[in-house]
């Protein structure tokens, strides 16, 4: 999968390629609007994301207003520092798939990166195989070792988060943010966490699944390989 | 009061007492006037009749007696007033006599000469009439030319009124306005322009500010929060205790950003800079979207929670992301000040939106718990701003937030009168 990483902040830049590479993506990265521009014009992404506040004679928006006049068929995730409830509704107004209030989890990222993805490309012919474990995210269906599991819907999506990161440490408040919105004070609600990680692992293990989800004791969680 | 009928009430108080002072002054100087004319015929009759007198001729007959009497009597001599009956009018006539002592034909003869002053009131009643008369048109024509000054000398005035009446302070615009040949008009169209523009300047100074203040500081933050993601990645974080220092400033970093972020709603709040239209939704959907969501930490802690949603409330056109604030704060806060099992009642009418929890009763004054930073429990790692952003939002659009607490069944509840 390849993608356009359009961030001007370098650190940050960096950080996020090293993260998208460790997942699996082919990333290049543009760090001005002119940068930005060139690159959207000349290839094809499968995902575009896209930072608003750029140096140079532009913003995101315009970046976003190219790709949708050009007919791109790039998916657009905006990550934006300006958290602006108007800059929100507008990129969404344009066109853009999804959009990320800096500062957001790697995970949050990745799992928003992938639904686009999905969303996008496979149509619904699309699983996610970990293990024992197989999951038609578009139909919302898990197996395991062939047999369908049921969930609650939170249950499934927090299995769906772990298994878009596989072998990574998931912090309490990535979890968090990702089951009940990112406005929610991570602070109160660890509790639910640990209600809904232990009952998704008894039904895991009822079906003879192997227990894969570890404990990062104060941490967060991990889906493990091992 | 219309400044035309304050300034006409001016001019009849000021026209009133000059023309009364002029009919004062008329009255008097036309009968001083008169007499003197009176007396001066008076003395060349007298004169007449002396040379008469003296030439030995005898003095003349007069058809009427009242004019010319003489008398072989001493009389007081002299000037006098006296009334006369007019056999005519039937009326007493104000006449103005001179008596003088003449020797007729050798022996002393007293003459009294008579003539008629003209009737006070008859004069009065002349110059009443005449000032009356002119006070009267002299009026008329200032209200008539008032009157069509007025609409045609304010009219560029009223134009700038219906421009000011109609200008919004958030539509951040400068206001414009026909050139006007009037000085005074143009000069409060210049004003009003200068202001106008400094407002739209300072609005957009604050604008970029808060939206710089924002992107300055949230991206450190996000550097920091993606940063200490990875270092968690690291195998050396089975180490407990570096974890723990890890775990720690991410948390930090996480509270700083979403402090800053509620700081950056309630200045975004505060300069009612919110571009995006006010769109019609239903709040009762939001509701229920909101509950879904939050529906884990309703169970965490046992909390069970109820929609009345009667109807919605018609005509309400709300920034998508500010119902969605308001709906959420008012939520979380119910949440966080619930007991162990409690409930919550959430009640929309097309008036209010009501939403009440138990919880023990709270210390200090209601009033201050929309202020900022205000936090029941000290030790709270929130930072007490989701009050002040219900509040705000409830000011953004006029709506009323009010705090109740029974003590009865030991319920708070917050109101938002739309």
């Amino acid at each position: 999968m390849k993608l356009l990483l359009i961030e001007d902040e370098i650190a940050l830049r960096n950080t996020l390629v090293e993260y998208l590479r460790q997942n699996g993506y082919v990333c290049e990265v543009a760090g001005s609007f002119e940068q930005a521009l060139e690159k959207v014009k000349l290839y094809d992404y499968d995902c575009v994301v896209l930072d608003l506040t750029l140096p140079g004679t532009g913003n995101g928006l315009d970046i976003l207003r190219t790709l949708k006049a050009d007919g791109s068929r790039a998916g657009v995730l905006i990550i934006s520092a300006r958290a602006s409830l108007d800059d929100r509704l507008t990129g969404l107004d344009l066109g853009a798939d999804d959009y990320l209030t800096k500062p957001f989890h790697l995970a949050e990222l990745n799992s928003r990166l992938r639904a686009i993805i999905r969303r996008r490309q496979f149509q619904g012919h699309h699983h996610i195989a970990f293990r024992d474990l197989v999951v038609w995210p578009e139909q919302a269906e898990v197996f395991v070792r062939e047999q369908p599991l049921t969930l609650t819907r939170k249950e499934y999506d927090l299995l769906l988060f772990l298994l878009t990161n596989p072998n990574r440490v998931l912090t309490k408040e990535a979890i968090a943010e990702h089951l009940c919105g990112d406005a929610v004070d991570a602070a109160d609600s660890f509790d639910f966490i640990y209600t809904h990680l232990k009952n998704l692992r008894k039904k895991l293990q009822e079906k003879g699944a192997d227990n894969y989800i570890r404990t990062m004791y104060g941490v967060g969680y991990k889906l493990s390989f091992e | 009061m219309k400044l035309l009928t304050k300034t006409n009430r001016y001019y009849l108080l000021l026209t009133t007492a000059l023309f009364a002072l002029a009919g004062v002054g008329l009255y008097y100087g036309l009968y001083a006037a008169l007499r003197h004319e009176v007396e001066e015929q008076l003395g060349n009759a007298r004169l007449q009749l002396e040379r008469r007198a003296a030439a030995g001729e005898a003095l003349p007959a007069t058809p009427f007696e009242y004019q010319l009497s003489v008398s072989p009597q001493p009389r007081p001599l002299g000037y006098r007033d006296t009334l006369l009956l007019d056999p005519v009018e039937g009326e007493l006539v104000p006449h103005r006599q001179l008596t003088f002592r003449l020797p007729v034909q050798g022996r002393p003869a007293w003459v009294t000469l008579r003539k008629s002053l003209v009737e006070t009131d008859d004069v009065l009643g002349v110059v009443l009439t005449v000032l009356l008369t002119v006070l009267a048109l002299l009026l008329l024509s200032v209200v008539l030319l008032n009157r069509w000054l007025s609409q045609r000398l304010w009219a560029p005035f009223r134009t700038t009124l219906v421009a000011l009446r109609h200008y919004g302070v958030q539509e951040h615009r400068v206001l414009e306005f026909a050139p006007v040949s009037t000085d005074e008009f143009a000069e409060l169209n210049g004003v009003l322009t200068r202001l106008t523009r400094r407002l739209v300047a300072d609005y957009e100074a604050v604008r970029e500010f808060t939206a710089n203040a924002a992107h300055e500081t949230q991206t450190p933050l996000a550097i920091m929060q993606a940063q200490l993601e990875q270092l968690l990645q690291l195998p050396e974080m089975a180490n407990p205790q570096l974890a723990g220092l890890v775990t720690d400033l991410y948390q930090a970093t996480r509270r700083l950003s979403r402090l800053h972020q509620a700081l950056t709603l309630l200045s975004h709040l505060e300069n009612r800079q919110f571009v995006a239209p006010a769109v019609s939704l239903s709040l009762a959907q939001l509701l229920r979207d909101k509950t879904e969501k939050l529906q884990p930490l309703l169970e965490a802690r046992d909390l069970t929670l109820h929609l009345h949603l009667a109807a919605e409330p018609s005509g309400l056109h709300l920034h998508p992301g500010l119902a969605d604030s308001l709906v959420h704060n008012l939520l979380q806060n119910a949440i966080k000040h619930n007991r162990p099992g409690g409930s919550i009642e959430v009640r929309l009418s097309p008036e209010a939106l009501e939403i009440s929890n138990p919880g023990p009763a709270v210390s200090g004054d209601p009033a201050r718990f929309f202020e900022r930073f205000q936090k029941h429990d000290a030790a709270s790692a929130s930072p007490g701003l989701g009050l002040s952003i219900v509040e705000q939002i409830g000011r953004y659009y006029g709506f009323r937030v009010s705090y109740t607490f029974e003590p009865n069944g030991s319920r708070h509840t917050l109101r938002v009168v739309f």
